[in-house]
């Protein structure tokens, strides 16, 4: 497990280290918290790591009605940031559901977008928050719907040597995150439900973490979701709905029939959270 | 504060796995790629010829390296004809650096030819409890007790409550895997290895490579834990063969994922159990358990004679059948772990005990106390038990239950458990102290674990014999060839076994010191840094009373002995097999009140109180640490953890990110009692408290949520999903 580091002070350095590379022989390394344990484990062997750690990603700006995450920002930066939990608590409830304290201080949300994780607890949250993403590669910067640079587990659309430089999510929104483990404290979410409302229809947005190869906005639930202030028999039909949206995965953590019995609870929940004051 | 605490906490004790020697090479372990197969070749030529490599070593190179071709045949440490758990190593290389050892360890080609694996010891025995019989060649222990008339029990009883349980493998997760350095010096084969037991080291080592045990020198290193895993050999007699063969000291250190797919733990078990009830009053119980002892040998299972004790409870009961099959699978050999399966059988033992309650209509705490044993009771096996506190921890923690009935802190259910266990003060072992100008030291084969009951129990004791302050007491640890021998710290034995012999060799040391000064008895002092020795009220210094030889050697080195004897069964009521007889009896009583949620079935522990039989705590805060440790621990049996075997002996969690030990977060608060006043065998009455309190903690957890809920959840551990099933919610 040798390897070399590169510390690129511009992104552009960045941008073209990595270009310059032979495929599979760099990674962008960002916080490293999941990279480091799949070198470790011999899963990847790059001959070299491109340190993100000297761009100037690492920054929180609010602008317009946007929120400008830096793709490198520590997570718990982002969580200690005084208005996130009033403006965002379902981000902010996301984000303090990522491992420990300690790994926060390390882990980013580039990172954490770009490893695409099937139980990642950001992704649901980001999605549910329509959140786009900003890019910088050899063709220059683009910025891209969220759900548009999620391909599979562990992998994206973005093109060899292109980067995620931040994430852009509205600045406020009612919005809500849930998540069941078999250990609380810190681990791998069974199931992750995310709700967000909008101030103008399509008022609802509703992802799901956990359940398939890649987290996904639940666009039938949506549907059944028409009010901004959805009465007992919507939020019943939108739970039960979310459950039909099967099939989910069973595997070591949790078989599919619980999955569905989770998706259903957590999204009743998550649903009185945002609308019940 | 612990003399051992400054230089852990700043990062100066040498652990195993930072253990270095001039010239050392690393070993890695070549592990079988079946669970069950005909090795039809080992391939090791490219592994051979990698540079760095300094040694490769097959099954079928031992009769070349080692005397009379290694130790006992069915020990064999590396085989050449079958494998017998996944993972097993079967080659070993020690090369320049861990990497390239570890390189060569994956370029070996081990061809075999897969034989039908056992996976399930339920699939063993489809149709148990009934159908099931000693002829089949699975099973490697079985045992079959039977005191009283059950079947009168049975036909005459009001109430019969028979269930079903079932529990899951759990491993030690100690923060620092196996490791250790292995050599060859002066004809002598030197190991220095973290570890519980240094002499069960030695002659585990010698026995499985067939080498003259006085030749095989180990010495612990300071252990980074061991609940269980380091009481026996596990990476030594490996890392020694590359010694041997590469003529170099070797390294050898398991990864995590090593310590989950060979090390020795606990594995799954199912228990059927059977009571009858008349007015109140439990008339008979049978226990029929199936244990995986996973590829333990015949002759070798230790825990179905003794664990199944367990599963009766420590209950007076006038009828009651034992009846255990220790069933042969292809994992790893079962293992022991923190009062080795005594946690599952009190979940099983206390979570039938509240079934009947419920059944009955009678009080959790009423049923408890009208069975529990008194001093003088007999056991199932006819032992005679002796002090006992269990029914004065039971009237504590129901006093306890009142007040947090009353004081609302909590909102969950509140559930009760019982356990009991035997301080092992039948292994015996040997002290010397050293009377020394700068104080009395304490000589030892073993290091300190963590668990303080070397560092701080042995010393406690040399505290109360001389009324000594603890700056005046030091442990000094020696190897197996100049330290006394003992039989380690497991069993909850080291205070209470060990201590015994440091307590003999205090006393006898005083008394030596007496004579020479010739009067009845002595006093020490401790002033000045330095050890008096008081006379009839006169302080006189230490070296005045040694002889010459000993004023050159600079001490007056004392030796003590315990060799203990355990208790003594009644014959006639076994049948079968072998069972074994307990020692000190103690008991431990938890708490626990938990919050469930009934749309996701998800636990959370609000607070959990323990009640520990100790007989006389040496050292309260010790006792303490031990006592949250154990509630911490039993946490993760009662709710996370379980090593989850699938088929042809996979394990599909061998890490700690799907092997869930709890953190810090997910422990509630903690509240430790200490019942003194019913003296075990130790020093001053004390009894072994390393053990004892992780045992009810899964069964008090389960109980409370049946208190929640009115569901009983018969499968450890009870995560979300398991106690959905039984919410039945899926």
């Amino acid at each position: 497990m040798a390897f070399s580091l590169a510390v690129p002070r511009s992104p552009a350095e960045a941008v073209r280290l990595l270009a310059d590379a032979p495929p599979g022989g760099a990674e962008a390394l960002a916080g490293g918290t999941d990279l480091l344990l799949d070198i470790d484990a011999g899963r990847v062997a790059p001959s070299r790591l491109i340190s993100l750690g000297r761009l100037p990603w690492r920054t929180l700006r609010r602008s317009g009605g946007d929120l400008v995450i830096g793709a490198t920002l520590p997570l718990r930066d982002l969580e200690r940031d005084p208005r996130l939990p009033r403006d965002l608590p379902g981000l902010y409830r996301a984000v303090r559901a990522v491992g420990s304290v300690a790994l926060r201080h390390r882990a980013t949300m580039g990172g954490n977008i770009a490893r695409s994780s099937p139980s990642s607890d950001l992704l649901p949250i980001l999605l549910a928050l329509e959140a786009r993403v900003r890019l910088v590669g050899p063709s220059g910067p683009r910025e891209l719907p969220l759900p548009e640079l999620l391909k599979g587990p562990r992998e994206t659309t973005r093109v060899p040597g292109e980067l995620i430089a931040a994430i852009v999510v509205p600045a406020r929104r009612p919005s809500a995150y849930l998540w069941q483990r078999v250990r609380p404290s810190n681990d791998i979410s069974q199931v992750g439900v995310a709700v967000a409302r909008r101030e103008r229809p399509p008022y609802w947005r509703v992802a799901l973490g956990g359940v398939w190869p890649v987290p996904a906005r639940l666009s039938s639930v949506e549907a059944i979701l028409d009010s901004p202030d959805p009465g007992d028999i919507a939020v019943e039909l939108a739970a039960q709905e979310a459950a039909r949206c099967a099939p989910f995965v069973t595997d070591k953590r949790a078989t599919e029939a619980y999955r569905r019995r989770l998706v259903a609870t957590l999204l009743r929940r998550a649903l009185r959270e945002v609308t019940v004051p | 504060m612990r003399t051992d605490a400054p230089a852990k906490v700043r990062g100066r004790v040498e652990y195993g796995m930072d253990l270095e020697a001039p010239g050392m090479l690393w070993g890695a372990l070549v592990p079988a790629p079946v669970a069950h197969g005909r090795i039809v070749a080992i391939d090791a030529s490219v592994a051979r010829g990698m540079a760095g490599v300094r040694a490769v070593v097959t099954g079928a190179d031992l009769d070349r390296l080692l005397p009379k071709g290694g130790g006992d045949p069915e020990r064999r440490l590396l085989p050449t004809e079958e494998v017998t758990y996944r993972h097993q190593p079967v080659a070993v290389i020690a090369a320049d650096s861990r990497a390239v050892a570890r390189a060569a360890a994956a370029a070996v080609r081990v061809a075999t030819e897969a034989l039908p694996s056992v996976d399930d010891i339920e699939e063993v025995f489809p149709d148990w409890p009934g159908a099931e019989g000693p002829g089949s060649p699975q099973v490697v222990a079985h045992v079959h007790a039977l005191h009283g008339d059950l079947d009168a029990a049975f036909a005459s009883a009001e109430l019969v409550v028979s269930q079903t349980f079932r529990t899951s493998g759990v491993a030690q997760v100690a923060l620092e895997p196996h490791a250790c350095l292995a050599s060859v010096e002066d004809g002598s084969y030197r190991i220095r290895t973290s570890t519980q037991a240094p002499f069960a080291v030695r002659s585990d080592t010698a026995e499985i490579l067939g080498l003259a045990e006085s030749r095989v020198v180990v010495e612990g290193s300071w252990v980074g834990g061991g609940f269980g895993g380091k009481a026996s050999s596990l990476v030594e007699p490996y890392a020694l063969v590359l010694a041997i063969a590469s003529g170099r000291p070797v390294k050898l250190a398991l990864t995590y994922r090593e310590e989950f797919l060979l090390g020795r733990s606990t594995l799954p078990a199912v228990v059927r159990i059977d009571s009858s009830l008349l007015k109140g009053t439990i008339t008979g119980r049978r226990v029929r358990l199936l244990l995986d002892a996973g590829a333990m040998l015949p002759g070798r299972d230790f825990a179905t004679g003794y664990a199944i004790g367990f599963l009766a409870g420590p209950y007076r009961i006038e009828a009651v059948e034992l009846e255990g099959y220790a069933v042969r699978t292809h994992k790893p050999p079962f293992g022991a772990h923190r009062a080795p399966f005594a946690a599952q059988c009190a979940f099983v033992a206390e979570s039938h005990m509240d079934a009947i309650a419920r059944r009955a209509g009678i009080d959790p705490f009423d049923l408890r106390l009208a069975h529990a044993w008194r001093e003088g009771d007999t056991t199932p096996l006819g032992q005679r038990v002796g002090p006992f506190g269990l029914r004065e921890a039971l009237e504590r923690a129901h006093r306890q239950r009142e007040a947090w009935r009353a004081d609302g802190h909590g909102s969950g259910g509140i559930g009760v458990a019982c356990g009991f266990w035997s301080t092992g003060t039948g292994a015996g072992g040997e002290a010397i102290v050293e009377f020394a100008r700068d104080g009395l030291h304490i000589i030892e084969g073993e290091r300190e674990i963590g668990s303080g009951s070397v560092i701080r129990g042995l010393v406690a004791v040399v505290e109360r014999v001389t009324g000594l302050p603890p700056a005046a007491v030091r442990v000094d640890y020696r190897d197996t060839r100049s330290a006394p021998f003992d039989s380690g710290v497991f069993g909850s034995r080291t205070v209470g076994a060990l201590g015994q012999a440091v307590e003999k060799a205090v006393r006898k040391g005083m008394g030596t010191l007496a004579a020479r000064a010739k009067v009845p008895e002595v006093r020490l002092a401790f002033d000045g840094g330095e050890l008096w020795v008081v006379t009839r009220g006169h302080k006189r210094s230490l070296t005045s009373l040694l002889t010459p030889a000993e004023r050159a050697l600079g001490h007056l080195a004392i030796g003590g002995r315990h060799y203990g004897r355990s208790g003594t069964l009644e014959e006639s009521r076994v049948r079968e097999g072998e069972f074994y007889a307990y020692t000190d009896f103690t008991a431990s009583v938890v708490l626990a009140q938990a919050a469930v949620d009934r749309e996701t079935g998800a636990v959370r522990p609000e607070r959990v109180a323990e009640f520990l039989d100790v007989g006389v705590a040496l050292d309260p805060e010790m006792v303490r640490t031990q006592m949250e440790g154990g509630i911490a621990m039993g946490l993760g049996t009662a709710l996370t953890e379980e090593t989850l075997w699938t088929s042809a002996g996979r394990l599909a969690n061998p890490g700690l990110l799907d092997y869930r030990i709890p953190t810090l977060g997910d422990i509630p608060p903690i509240e430790t009692v200490i019942v003194e006043g019913f003296p075990g065998a130790g020093p001053f009455g004390a009894k072994g408290v390393g053990e004892p309190p992780i045992i009810p903690v899964p069964a008090a957890i389960a109980n409370a949520v049946l208190d929640a809920t009115g569901a009983q959840v018969t499968e450890l551990p009870l995560t979300p999903e398991r106690v959905a099933r039984a919410l039945k919610l899926l």
